[in-house]
């Protein structure tokens, strides 16, 4: 069986590379992240964010004098075989560290996988609160902003804009979907706001207009969505089609417009708010210089996805030099509480539950762009640490 | 005189020993080295050859083809993460594992066994979906999380204890089980039982003409494979320490039907060798490539043209006629 | 209560017709295909977006609409042909031609999947429509758009049907469903038929791919939002009946239209795959009966 041959050389390869000088190991990043199936979009832009930091860093002389590199594995948006090919990258791949995963099962079913066998992970795209909350791991870190830092920037903005809205909700039927209607429902009932009703419509609807009527029927002031994807095409145009958004804004959850949809989408898109942890533009000198570099080199702007996932590579860069290894006892020391500079300003990584604090923003479409049109600081955003677990 | 049966399904015997005794060295060397990854990937892709096994016996014996086979495996698997939450007991998944698919067998085939051909893969596609998506909203059993925090379990033999979360050792309990799950299913088809299944696979009008029911025929031969799929879904969460919805979606469902075609139709030990092939394959292609379905669908519609046999089916016959020289008298 | 008729009820029955158009659509190439050659032609999804995709790619290099209605399908005959005279063919003499042909066409369906994924990336596409819109009447809203939809829908089901009850061509077609080797024998040229049927069948997916793609967006897994509603109008309104695709379709996107106001939408889906399931147990020939055998 091949897969005796296998073993033996990975065996050798094993033995030969220990008698290998250390200063020309490389640092390997394992990189599990949806590359076929529907979200083969985000795990797109996570893999452009990853290349584009590490090309950078290898040009500037590596982490400690180690180049990095990236081994990639398709998780097939499926939590088994993303544990598969996580245990892949840690026992064969003999990573250092590992990354990439989308959905939140998918990070949480790693992130066991690592607490089981002594690695760290970070997440840069899962924003299920429970990750850094109730189902928080010591080996799990989160640098992209989770779903309550998102709806704390939109709650703001809501209630200065729209005090006392009448706001109707409509979310995709799954946990991550009514949870995320649920957060906003909550920040923005605290500041006001009236809510008319709620649907949810199964995870890839083609058509939302039997829901129309219901919403027509509510006179609306403000629409709320956590769909996202293909859903968020689909929803958005049809609002168009049956001109339900001229008397009525439409807001949202971070991912349900990005670069990746916003093409498909197109004028339905217009003054779609929504509070998310990255803009391209931020009118920072950083993010500036990283958009450029970054559609140089894929023709395609950076969103969310693309970003966060850069910031983490220069996160991970920072931590190994503080602890001076890449050990992962010292490693998760040096990332707990650790500040670094990313495009999107300046993160920091909350010692109690290993999330990011950073600014939020909140973002209006405008012209195919996401123009600024408020912020949130990273200390009013980021909400309580309800951590237990260490 | 033994039967074209019995001499194939002896040949897929000798298969089967070939089979055992690879692994079992494969478990002693990667022993021998620590490795970890590969054991366990070799223990995963047995388990979904149990669930393969399972498809086989509906598709290659009793003609029916399953699309939702990942529903009975599914809810094994879910079954046994709650059960080792609260009772760290193999025995006890196990034989909740058991208890669990004759039950399910028995609703699922009362839907399913008034209808046959496109109609019962269809039915069986559409209840797999439904439950799927049931179990994907209900918070209780971890919506579309799934359920974490299995924890690795002893597994107590009475002279020897192995762990969960040893690879070589815990490959070989599944080894046992599944060979086991294998045994059973090729005892019972090659009884006058098993041969009516045949029977019903290849004409089914004529099967009540001999004075047998064939209703109650195909629901016992559904209530057996659910039982099968069951019983393997159980091993998962041992393994992996998490169960998730995406165990019972049409991919697992699908993948199990290219195992069982790729390996052979109707040999039962087919879904073993098969399984094995189609996880190495996908390693193998999706590090190389991210659109590994396009060579997975060339590779599965040539097996469907080409080898309606599997890849078994161009073996077996060798060693069919080796052993028919041996046993002539 | 006349209010609720008016604002609530009929609005909903009315987009419900659009949905049911188009449903329709891809059920009817569905059905002729299993009615004529009893293929179950697992990739029929995949055909409807590989017209949506033409359509898509031929827009790009400055074709307009119109044209592409029109030209998608033509193009997508020939397609079609090829594939059931080199991969259907093969397969399509065995006795179990039941399920080898569904394995055979399920393989097939990934391999395109992957290949859309391949040409055209992962994220979605949405060609813009020349009708733009909308009209008021009775206090019901619909989209221009959509009106075009159940109206040119509309001329393209009863064209069909007129084309296979009603000419010469259609008559050779229900003889081969009916009894291949009598019609053969009569001079049916029965395997032109088949082919050209099954060319027909895709052809037509492939236009309901052109027609719904603004409406629905084009993306390589879009295959899959169709089928399973699809296949239960097949199976409900009778495999190889055209009237039977109509009326199921119609019935069970009305059924999940109405139904949506009333119980959580996630339900309405298994509440049409229960309607199937009941059809299959107390009447397998579905409300119209087999193609040829009505």
């Amino acid at each position: 069986m091949p897969t005796f041959k296998k073993s033996i050389f990975a065996a050798l390869l094993a033995t030969t590379a220990a008698t290998a000088t250390h200063a020309a190991d490389p640092v390997k990043i394992g990189v599990v992240t949806p590359l076929s199936g529907t979200y083969a979009g985000i795990g797109q832009q996570v893999r452009w964010g990853f290349d584009l930091a590490t090309k950078q860093i290898n040009a500037s002389g590596g982490i400690m004098g180690r180049q990095i590199e990236l081994l990639y594995e398709d998780e097939e948006a499926n939590p088994s075989v993303a544990v598969q090919k996580a245990e892949k990258l840690f026992q064969v791949g003999k990573v250092d560290f590992l990354t990439g995963t989308v959905s939140s099962g998918s990070t949480l079913a790693v992130g066991q996988l690592a607490e089981r066998a002594g690695k760290l992970i970070a997440t840069t795209v899962s924003f299920a609160d429970s990750i850094t909350g109730d189902r928080c791991s010591p080996n799990v870190f989160r640098v992209n902003a989770r779903a309550g830092q998102q709806s704390a920037a939109l709650a703001v903005w809501l209630s200065k804009e729209k005090p006392k809205a009448q706001v109707f909700y409509l979310g995709p039927d799954y946990e991550m979907g009514r949870s995320t209607v649920a957060a906003f429902k909550s920040s923005a009932e605290k500041v006001g706001a009236n809510t008319l009703g709620e649907v949810f419509a199964p995870l890839d609807s083609k058509d939302y207009t039997q829901y129309f009527g219901q919403i027509r029927a509510s006179r609306p002031q403000v629409l709320y969505t956590s769909v996202a994807g293909n859903d968020t095409v689909r929803l958005f145009t049809q609002l168009q089609e049956f001109g339900l958004l001229n008397n009525m804004t439409v807001v949202g959850a971070s991912g349900t417009v990005t670069s990746q949809n916003i093409g498909a989408i197109g004028k339905a898109a217009e003054g779609f708010v929504t509070g998310v942890g990255y803009s391209t533009e931020i009118p920072s000198p950083e993010n500036k210089k990283f958009v450029e570099a970054f559609k140089t080199a894929y023709k395609a702007d950076p969103d969310l996805y693309g970003t966060d996932s850069y910031g983490l590579i220069y996160a991970y860069k920072a931590a190994v030099e503080k602890a001076k290894s890449t050990e992962t006892d010292k490693v998760r020391d040096a990332l707990r509480g650790l500040k670094w500079a990313t495009p999107q300003g300046e993160k920091t990584i909350r010692a109690g539950d290993h999330q990011a604090i950073q600014t939020m923003y909140v973002v209006r479409v405008a012209n195919g762009e996401f123009k600024i049109i408020g912020q949130v600081s990273g200390d009013d955003a980021i909400g309580a640490d309800t951590c237990t677990r260490f | 005189m033994p039967d074209a049966l019995t001499v194939s399904m002896r040949a897929s015997h000798a298969l089967v020993g070939i089979f055992l005794l690879a692994a079992i060295a494969f478990a002693a060397l990667g022993a021998a080295l620590n490795d970890t990854f590969y054991l366990r990937l070799a223990t995963e892709a047995l388990i979904f050859g149990g669930l393969a096994l399972s498809v086989d016996i509906l598709l290659g014996y009793t003609g029916l083809l399953s699309l939702g086979q990942a529903l009975y495996f599914g809810l094994g698997a879910y079954l046994s993460a709650v059960v080792l939450m609260a009772v760290p007991s193999f025995w006890l998944a196990l034989a909740s594992g058991l208890a669990a698919g004759l039950v399910l067998g028995l609703l699922g085939g009362i839907i399913a066994m008034r209808v046959r051909g496109v109609y019962f893969a269809l039915i069986t596609f559409g209840t797999a979906q439904v439950v799927a998506k049931v179990i994907y909203n209900t918070r209780s059993l971890g919506a579309s999380d799934g359920l974490l925090g299995v924890p690795v379990i002893d597994i107590n033999f009475g002279f020897v204890s192995l762990s969960s979360a040893s690879p070589a050792g815990f490959f070989l309990v599944v080894l046992a089980v599944i060979v086991l799950l294998y045994g059973v299913s090729a005892y019972i088809l090659d009884t006058p039982i098993g041969r009516l299944l045949i029977a019903l696979r290849a004409n089914d009008k004529r099967v009540p003409f001999l004075g047998y029911r064939t209703a109650t025929l195909r629901l016992s031969s559904f209530v057996f494979a659910a039982v099968i799929a069951t019983v393997s879904g159980t091993l998962y969460p041992m393994l992996r320490g998490f169960v998730s919805p995406e165990l019972l979606f049409f991919s697992t469902s699908g993948n199990a039907v290219i195992t069982v075609v790729l390996g052979g139709v109707g040999t039962l030990v087919g879904a073993l060798y098969g399984s094995v092939m189609l996880t190495l394959l996908k390693s193998v292609i999706g590090t190389w490539t991210e659109h590994h379905l396009i060579v997975i669908g060339l590779l599965f519609m040539g097996a469907v043209i080409f080898l309606p046999n599997g890849l078994i089916g161009l073996v077996r016959p060798f060693i069919a006629r080796l052993l028919a020289r041996e046993t002539k008298p | 209560m006349l209010d609720y008729i008016q604002f609530v009820l009929a609005p909903q029955v009315v987009t419900g017709l659009a949905f049911g158009v188009a449903v329709i659509l891809v059920a009817l190439g569905l059905t002729i295909i299993f009615g004529l050659l009893d293929v179950i032609n697992m990739s029929h999804g995949e055909f409807y977006a590989f017209g949506a995709f033409s359509a898509l790619a031929l827009n790009w290099l400055g074709l307009p609409f119109w044209l592409l209605l029109i030209l998608v399908p033509l193009l997508m005959l020939p397609v079609g042909y090829f594939v059931e005279r080199v991969l259907i063919q093969r397969v399509f003499n065995r006795p179990d031609r039941h399920v080898t042909t569904l394995l055979l066409t399920f393989g097939f369906g990934l391999v395109l999947e992957d290949a859309f994924r391949l040409g055209f990336g992962p994220n979605p596409y949405r060609p813009d429509t020349p009708i733009r819109g909308a009209v008021e009447f009775f206090g019901i809203f619909l989209p221009n758009y959509r009106l075009f939809l159940i109206v040119f829908g509309g001329f393209v089901i009863a064209g069909v049907a007129l084309i296979v009850y009603r000419t010469r061509l259609g008559a050779m077609v229900r003889a081969a469903a009916f009894d291949r080797n009598m019609a053969a024998s009569l001079g049916v040229p029965v395997a032109w038929v088949f082919a050209g049927a099954f060319a027909f069948g895709v052809s037509l997916a492939g236009l309901a791919g052109v027609l719904l793609a603004p409406v629905y967006s084009v993306f390589p897994t879009m295959g899959r939002d169709f089928i399973l509603m699809a296949f239960t109008v097949v199976i409900v309104g009778g495999m190889g009946s055209i009237a039977g695709a109509v009326v199921a379709g119609l019935f069970l996107t009305q059924v999940q239209s109405i139904a949506s106001l009333y119980i959580s939408p996630v339900w309405t889906d298994p509440i049409v795959f229960g309607i199937m399931v009941v059809m299959l147990m107390v009447r397998p020939q579905g409300l119209f009966g087999r193609l040829g055998h009505a």
